[in-house]
Parts: C-alpha cells; sequence; structure tokens
C-alpha cells in the first residue's frame, strides 16, 4: 500500500513523544532507526513491485470504504522515495551517537520523521495543493530541526529560512491559485489536460515564473540561495545532511521537474531558463565555495553549485540530459550526506568547523577521513566514482545537444570543486596534525558506520552503474521525457 | 465599487501591520485586515473561509499575539536598517503596477477550462474530497505542537 510511505512515519512521529516519557534515549532510538530501515526494504521491494505492472495510482480503500487519497507512484516517484529512505536511514543511525548532547531525542525524532512523512507525501501527490500541504510538512519540521540546538546562530538561521520559506509559499500559492481560476480543478491530471486546451502560453510564463521563485527558493537555485548558507552549517549535522541532501531536492527540484515536465511541458523557454539557472548557480556556487574557511558553509554553497548541475541536465530536457540531471540528483544526494556527516563528526571531536585551526586529524580519525576522501572525490566527479558518472552524461548531453558553451562551464566548474575539496581535504585531515587535538578520538559507532555506509554506496555506485541506471534511474527518466502526455494518460482517475 | 473599497482597506491594514513599530498596534491592525478579508470572502459566498478567517485568524490568532506581546519584557529598541524603509514602497508601486497588468492586460484575455465543481456540501468536500490534504493537515499540526515542545525546552546543563 502507498500510503504506508506517509502513514508509518506520520504514526511513528506522534507516538515518539509518548515513547520518550517511557524510555529517553534507547526505545527512540531503536524505533526510529527500525522505521526508517522498514521504509528503505519497503521502497525496494513493495514500491519496485507497484511501479513493475505499470504506474501505481492507488485508491485508499480503509474498511472496505474507497477513501478519496488518490496516490501516484511512479519511476520517478519511486527514485525519490528510495533517496529518501536510504539518506534517512544513515542519518537515523547517525543520531544516535550524535543527538546524544542535545537532549531530547524523542522530540527530535518526532520532528525528523514528520520531515520524512512531509517528503513522501509531496512525491506521492497527484494534486496541486497536497503537494503545497506536504511542503509545509516538511518545511514546519525542519525549521524546528535547524533552531534544535537553540543558540543565537541556529535560531537566527531559522528565523531567516522561515521567512524566506514563507515568501517561497507566497508565490507557489499564488500560481497555484491562478491555475485554479483558470481550469477549476488542481488535479496534475486535470490540469495538464487544460493547458494543452487552453494553448495559454503567457499563463504557462507567469505561473513557471512564480514556480521558478517559490520553488527556486525552496530548491536555493542562485539567485534565490540567500537562506541555504545561514541554515545548513547551523542546523546539528544530520539535519544539515538531510536538508542538503534531500530536502531541497524535494521540495525544489522534484516539485519543479514534476511540474514543468509533467504538466506545462518543457518548452524551449522554460529550458533556456532553467539551463541558465543551472549555469549560474554552478559558477557562483563553487566561487564562493572556494573562499570558506567554514567547512559547513563550504559544503552549502557547493550544494549550490551541485544542484545547478541538476537543473542544468533536467532543463536541458533530452532524455540523457534528464538522465544525468536525475542521477546526478541521485548521488548528491548520497556523498553531500556523507560530507555534511563527516563535517558533523570532526565538529563534535574538536569543537571547530574553521578549516585553518584544524589539521591532520586523519591520524586521529582514520574513518572519518577515509569517508571524507571518498564523498570529496565524488562530488569532485573523480572516476571510478558515482559523481563522475552522473557529470560525464551531463557534459555527453550538453554537447550532443550542441550546448557547449554550458558543457565548458560544467567541466571548468567540476575542476574548481576538485580543488576546494582537496583543500579541505589538505587543511582537515592531512599535513601535520594539530598538537591541539592529540587527544581527539574516532567518530563513535554509529556515526562511524553511517559514514562507512555512505561512502560504500559512493564506490558501489561508482562500479556498478550500468546497473543502477537500468534499474532505478531509466523508469524516472522515461516518465519525464514523456512529458504533459504521461501525466494526461497515466494520471487518470 | 464597495469590493474596491474593502480590497483597498485590506491592503492598507495589511501594510500597516508590517511597518508599525508597536507590536501591539501590529497585531490589532493584521486582526482588522483579516475582519476585511472575511468580509471578502462573505460577499464572494465563501461562508466557510469567512467564519474561519474570523474566528481564527482574526479572533484567536490576535488573543494569541497580544497575550504573548503583554506577557513579554522589551528588550529595547531593536535598530532596523532605512534601506527597507525606502525600498518597501518602491516595491509595492512596482507590484501594483506589474499586478494590475497581468490581471488586466494578460488575463483577461485567456480562456477559462470549466472542469465540473466538487458537489456536496462543505463537510462532505472537505471530508470525502481533500481527504489527503488533512492527513497533511494533520503533519503540520503535529510539527508545529513539537517544534513549540523543542524550542522551548529546558536545556541540560552540561549542554549550556
Amino acid at each position: 500500500m502507498v500510503f504506508t510511505f506517509i502513514l508509518v512515519p506520520l504514526v511513528m512521529a506522534s507516538l515518539m513523544p509518548l515513547i520518550g516519557k517511557i524510555s529517553k534515549k534507547f526505545l527512540p532510538d531503536i524505533l526510529t532507526n527500525i522505521t526508517l530501515l522498514f521504509l528503505l526494504i519497503y521502497s525496494i521491494t513493495i514500491g519496485r513491485q507497484i511501479i513493475s505492472s505499470g504506474t501505481g495510482i492507488r485508491q485508499l480503500v480503509w474498511l472496505g470504504q474507497q477513501l478519496n487519497i488518490t496516490l501516484a507512484l511512479d519511476g520517478f516517484s519511486l527514485l525519490m522515495l528510495f533517496l529518501i529512505s536510504l539518506v534517512s536511514f544513515a542519518v537515523g543511525l547517525y543520531c544516535i551517537n550524535y543527538m546524544e548532547h542535545y537532549g531530547s531525542k524523542a522530540v527530535f525524532y518526532a520532528l525528523f520523521l514528520l520531515m520524512i512523512a512531509g517528503m513522501n507525501g509531496l512525491v506521492l501527490a497527484t494534486d496541486l495543493f497536497s503537494i503545497y500541504v506536504f511542503l509545509e510538512v516538511a518545511a514546519v519540521a525542519s525549521y524546528a530541526l535547524v533552531a534544535f540546538g537553540l543558540g543565537y546562530d541556529e535560531l537566527e538561521a531559522s528565523f531567516k529560512y522561515l521567512m524566506l520559506s514563507a515568501v517561497a509559499t507566497a508565490f507557489i500559492l499564488v500560481s497555484i491559485a491562478l491555475i485554479f481560476g483558470f481550469t477549476d480543478s488542481l488535479r496534475l491530471h486535470d490540469v495538464a489536460l487544460a493547458f494543452q486546451l487552453l494553448n495559454a502560453k503567457y499563463l504557462v510564463g507567469l505561473c513557471v515564473t512564480l514556480f521558478i521563485f517559490g520553488f527556486g527558493l525552496k530548491a536555493a537555485i542562485v539567485p534565490f540561495h540567500a537562506w541555504l548558507p545561514d541554515a545548513h552549517p547551523s542546523a546539528p549535522a544530520p539535519i544539515s545532511a538531510m536538508l542538503s541532501g534531500v530536502l531541497i531536492k524535494i521540495s525544489g527540484i522534484y516539485a519543479i521537474t514534476r511540474i514543468f515536465l509533467n504538466v506545462f511541458g518543457l518548452n524551449p523557454a522554460i529550458s533556456t531558463v532553467l539551463m541558465y539557472l543551472g549555469v549560474i548557480s554552478i559558477l557562483v556556487g563553487a566561487i564562493i565555495a572556494f573562499s570558506q574557511n567554514d567547512i559547513k558553509r563550504m559544503l552549502a554553497y557547493s550544494s549550490i553549485s551541485q544542484i545547478g548541475y541538476i537543473i542544468l541536465g533536467i532543463g536541458l530536457g533530452t532524455p540523457l540530459g534528464i538522465l544525468g540531471g536525475l542521477f546526478h540528483l541521485f548521488n548528491h544526494g548520497i556523498f553531500k550526506s556523507l560530507l555534511f556527516l563527516n563535517s558533523g563528526a570532526v565538529e563534535q571531536a574538536t569543537g571547530t568547523r574553521a578549516l585553518d585551526k584544524m589539521g591532520g586529524l586523519a591520524k586521529r580519525m582514520p574513518i572519518t577521513a577515509a569517508t571524507s576522501v571518498v564523498g570529496s572525490l565524488s562530488i569532485a566527479g573523480v572516476p571510478p566514482l558515482n559523481g563522475f558518472w552522473s557529470k560525464l552524461i551531463i557534459i555527453i548531453a550538453l554537447v550532443q545537444a550542441k550546448a557547449y558553451g554550458f558543457a565548458i562551464v560544467a567541466v571548468l566548474a567540476s575542476g574548481i570543486t576538485l580543488w576546494y575539496y582537496l583543500i579541505i581535504q589538505r587543511q582537515a585531515f592531512f599535513g601535520k596534525l594539530n598538537e591541539t587535538w592529540n587527544n581527539v578520538k574516532e567518530a563513535p559507532f554509529w556515526m562511524s558506520a553511517s559514514m562507512i555506509i555512505l561512502a560504500l554506496i559512493c564506490i558501489a555506485i561508482g562500479i556498478l552503474f550500468p546497473i543502477i541506471i537500468k534499474s532505478w534511474l531509466v523508469p524516472a527518466t522515461n516518465v519525464l521525457s514523456a512529458g504533459v502526455y504521461y501525466t494526461i494518460n497515466l494520471f487518470r482517475f | 465599487m464597495i469590493q474596491t473599497l474593502l480590497l483597498t482597506a485590506l491592503v492598507i491594514f495589511s501594510i500597516l501591520a508590517v511597518l508599525l513599530r508597536d507590536l501591539l498596534k501590529a497585531a490589532i491592525s493584521l486582526a482588522i485586515a483579516s475582519i476585511f478579508l472575511a468580509i471578502i470572502f462573505f460577499r464572494m459566498n465563501a461562508t466557510y473561509a469567512g467564519v474561519f478567517e474570523i474566528s481564527v485568524v482574526a479572533g484567536l490568532i490576535t488573543v494569541l499575539f497580544v497575550s504573548t506581546i503583554a506577557l513579554t519584557k522589551s528588550d529595547g529598541d531593536v535598530r532596523e536598517s532605512k534601506v527597507v524603509s525606502i525600498l518597501f514602497p518602491i516595491f509595492f508601486v512596482l507590484f501594483i503596477i506589474i499586478d494590475i497588468f497581468v490581471m488586466k492586460t494578460l488575463l483577461n484575455r485567456l480562456m477559462v477550462v470549466r472542469y465540473p465543481a466538487p458537489t456536496g456540501n462543505f463537510g462532505q468536500v472537505l471530508w470525502g474530497q481533500r481527504t489527503l490534504d488533512l492527513v497533511g493537515q494533520i503533519g503540520v499540526i503535529f510539527a508545529g505542537v513539537f517544534a513549540v515542545i523543542a524550542l522551548f525546552r529546558k536545556r541540560d546543563k552540561k549542554d549550556e
């Protein structure tokens, strides 16, 4: 049952504070991680089973009566569900040790599970207003999670994030209201069909602009990125991993992609706008990341740059471009989460995020250093790791489409990415050990385990990429490549 | 004509809610703006939306704001950048111009597709046709409650 993806984390979240009354740490740790493992296995087994028989449009039946809850599970939404489940499971393991000193673990897990329920709901929704509602579920939970440390920086970052998200939401709602005014419906199928009948290029242009403002802010595409370099570094490391690894992709990229490609249809104008936004994000993110001394801030700017690659690939609109964009989206979810978890381990061990104060930590934290090397090389696109293949596919797609200028920028920015990740490695982990850190110890067991899992996934995807492409990415690409006709033909219910 | 007056009053009191430096006056302006919005809802036959707007936004939320302001000690004036007071009117006028241009010039020319409207009364539509949104609303309420619990919790001494 597809509704399980929403119901299980929602129910567990509601129970978590009560569970926290019985056991402050043990039961919340165990039950949250069992829930996350269940969702991961469910997305792999049941999810694949459902979409193997065509699009998994499901109307919920409860006690023999049909409820009006209609969810759609297809190749694209399943890829997103898999990414959410995979990253959140690794992050859940990490939280067992990392969140010890924050206190109120049960409430933390409740918010964490709500964020997951919100993202799952957004991915499965077949109606524009439902997309907005679940966007808010994930957003409200994430504001609290960013501020969870209760420090000045955390509260300020959370407030900034909340304010800019409210602006984003206003743009999204105005666009939804306009669409409703012209079509009398909010169902993706109806809207897609209506826009085909109306042939309303002005209306599409206006709605696209409003959605780019709204979802672009959520995805932190340049020039809507101002909140991200504050919010992501200030949050606890596992939440930074979730925000950069998953949330900006689901609430920004997924929504833009689904609506622009499957509802409006990607025309040359939208494609050009997306590609320019992508390439500007790539450059601006990479150049600003280069000059950062705070490791988490550098990673945050790097996220903006990598989101640019994803938008560039998807915006290109060719099947290969879409495949490359989705592959990079998936890969970035894995290695950026890993890198934020690495930075959290370093911050917890040393108490600093300043790169110039670190040095030689590989001698004291070999697992963190080794996994960080894997993450850094992956994101920089060094073969044979996963980031190399996704960037290569995007660049090949750009060359095939004769977008040589964009391809050159993508290659050059990849070089800059490698450069600043090598700076992280050299300043934080290698070189002479800073004597201040003589007593520093490796991250605790569960933190190390989660970092190892993500690093191994980076390597495994790099080696087994044809299997991943065939089994997970091609079905997702097919959904998006089919464009509006996919929604009109298969979202009928 | 009445509609235009109501909309103008709504915009004026909304702007006052943002610009007034006295929090109490800002909260009251917001409540008045909300009452105008509720009247607009009633005039457009959106009775339930009007009732919710008056009871929740103009009523309950205003009470919460006023109570919180009454219980909070002033921590001194916070210096604000003057750039905002210069930029706001410029952006506002620009917004109005773009809004009029879009609504009058572009959208009036477009055709509209009419799908069959949802049938049934308010309760049937809410419970029977927007069921998934209600599940989402439960999620939003939980998130809000847990956020309050998380942000107003007492920290352990060792964390401070």
